[in-house]
Order: structure tokens, then C-alpha cells, then sequence
């Protein structure tokens, strides 16, 4: 019966030591705001929102218009190509298969950028000099979800490049077929 | 009124007197619940974020995209051969390379320090 409770009592432990070591990661990462910080903020917010509403429009045109190109690559592009491909019986399985990961990539582009709007949305509906810890908070989680609308951007210009990688071989090993069946 | 008229009058019920304020009433809730079906659906479907009419976009309506006419459609039928692999190539470069132009959403503009809310007084 020991010899069972023991890798229990072990586990257990661990489990306590391990979410303790995660929480003080986690202060030592985030430090309480200080008074000072408040007062800070207080006085600066007024001018921070005035950046928050410009970086909003721009953003939002942003979206527009990158958004409208990332859309056309697919709708017009990659997937009419696929589709004309195959209907010629030419294997196009790596073209079809890097469309969809450039779809999947949009889709969590879009789905991002909805959820920074968001919460930049939310960031600017706080009174900054009533509460200002919520509004650091705010533009904290806000700052986050720019950053991984970024990272969706240079997926996707990633996977434009390895379309086009594959576009290049096909287009290779077309040549080559028809060089040969001549 | 003749005495069929006034028999029918008396059985009426209330609201069969008052069948076109009912009518109005139930109009008036059918468009409102279809109103906030709406409203859902344009703020959950991500519609919100690409309308530009909003208050607060209308320094920027101007600079949207309304027409992508020099976006060509390639086409999806037809015979594949060197002169359409070559159109196709030739129109993926160009609208790669403007996709490309532009590494948007990058920066820093939320950093604490930029907006002098930091802990620390940027110098």
C-alpha cells in the first residue's frame, strides 16, 4: 500500500512545487503596477487613447485592404489554378494541399484581427483615470493580439512562397513531360 | 345595424376587436427579434470589423480598396498548357510580390513605453 501512495504523494508534490514555480514565473514577468505607475497612467491616458483611436482607423483600413488581396490569391488565384489542373488530369496534389494551409492560415488571420478589434475596442471604452489598471490590463492583452496578427501575416506570406515553390515544379515537371512526349 | 350585426359585435373577443392593433404589435416584436438576429450575426461574423462606415473610420473610409479590377481572375477552365502555366505564372508574381509589399500589423505601436504608460519614464 506504501509502496503505491508513494509515486501519489510524489506526483502530488511535484504538481504543487510545479504550479508554484509557474506562478512566480508569472509575477516575476508581470509586477504589480506601483502607485507611481497609476499616477502615470492617469496622467498619460488621455493621449494614449488619442493613439489608440488613430491605430484603430489605421488598423481597420489595414484589414480592408490587405485582407481584400489575401482573399483575391486564393479565390483568384491558387484555387482556379487547382481546379483547371485537375480538370486537365495533371496531379496537383501539393498545390491543392498549400491552398488549403494558405486557407486555413486566412481563416486565422480573420479570426485574430476580429479578436484584437476586439479588444482594442474594449481598451478604449475604459475610463483611463477611473481605472487604470484595467486599462493597462486592456492594452497589455491588446498588444498581444497585434503581435499574433503578425505572425498570421507572415504565415501567410510564407505560404504564398511555398505555393509558388510548388507552381515552379509543377510547372517543371509539365515541361518536362511534354519535352519528353515529343 | 340590423340584429345579425350586433349578435356577431357581442361574441367578439377582445382581442378579435383589436386584431389590427394586435397586428401591429406582433410586427413591431417579429422586426425587433430579427433587428438583434442581425445585429449577432454583423458583430459575430467578423462583418463589424470590415465596415469602414462606422463612426470613428471616416478619416480612413476614403483610403479603402473599393475596386480590385486590376486583380485579374485566371481561368478555371480550359486546356493547361505552356502559354497558360506561363499567364499563370506571370500574374501570381505580380500579385505575390504586392501581397508581399507591405509586412502589416508589425511594430510596436502598443508598447507601455510608447504610450507613457510604462513603469519606467522613457528618457
Amino acid at each position: 500500500m506504501k509502496i503505491l501512495r508513494s509515486p501519489i504523494i510524489v506526483g502530488l508534490l511535484t504538481a504543487t512545487f510545479g504550479v508554484a514555480i509557474a506562478f512566480g514565473i508569472a509575477n516575476a514577468q508581470n509586477p504589480p503596477i506601483t502607485e507611481a505607475q497609476i499616477t502615470r497612467i492617469r496622467s498619460n491616458c488621455v493621449s494614449a487613447k488619442n493613439t489608440f483611436t488613430q491605430l484603430h482607423a489605421s488598423d481597420a483600413l489595414l484589414r480592408v485592404n490587405r485582407g481584400q488581396i489575401y482573399e483575391s490569391m486564393t479565390t483568384k488565384l491558387m484555387s482556379r489554378f487547382n481546379s483547371r489542373a485537375e480538370s486537365n488530369h495533371l496531379g496537383a496534389s501539393s498545390l491543392v494541399s498549400y491552398t488549403q494551409n494558405y486557407s486555413s492560415a486566412l481563416a486565422a488571420f480573420r479570426k485574430d484581427y476580429q479578436a484584437y478589434e476586439e479588444q482594442l475596442s474594449n481598451a478604449l471604452s475604459i475610463d483611463c483615470t477611473k481605472e487604470p489598471v484595467e486599462f493597462y490590463d486592456s492594452v497589455a492583452s491588446s498588444r498581444i493580439k497585434r503581435t499574433q496578427v503578425h505572425v498570421d501575416v507572415v504565415i501567410l506570406h510564407r505560404y504564398i512562397d511555398d505555393y509558388e515553390s510548388a507552381f515552379d515544379d509543377f510547372a517543371a515537371n509539365f515541361a518536362k513531360a511534354q519535352t519528353g512526349g515529343e | 345595424m340590423d340584429d345579425s350585426e350586433m349578435i356577431m359585435e357581442e361574441e367578439l373577443t377582445f382581442w378579435g376587436k383589436h386584431s389590427f392593433l394586435l397586428l401591429i404589435g406582433i410586427s413591431i416584436t417579429i422586426a425587433l427579434v430579427l433587428v438583434v438576429i442581425s445585429m449577432e450575426l454583423y458583430a459575430s461574423s467578423g462583418a463589424a470589423q470590415l465596415d469602414l462606415s462606422r463612426p470613428g473610420y471616416s478619416a480612413v473610409t476614403s483610403q479603402a480598396v473599393t475596386t480590385d479590377r486590376d486583380f485579374e481572375n485566371y481561368p478555371s477552365v480550359g486546356q493547361l498548357n505552356t502559354a497558360s502555366i506561363s499567364e499563370f505564372k506571370m500574374l501570381y508574381d505580380k500579385q505575390a510580390t504586392k501581397a508581399k509589399a507591405v509586412d502589416a500589423f508589425s511594430g510596436d505601436p502598443l508598447d507601455p513605453v510608447v504610450l507613457e504608460i510604462s513603469a519606467v519614464e522613457s528618457l
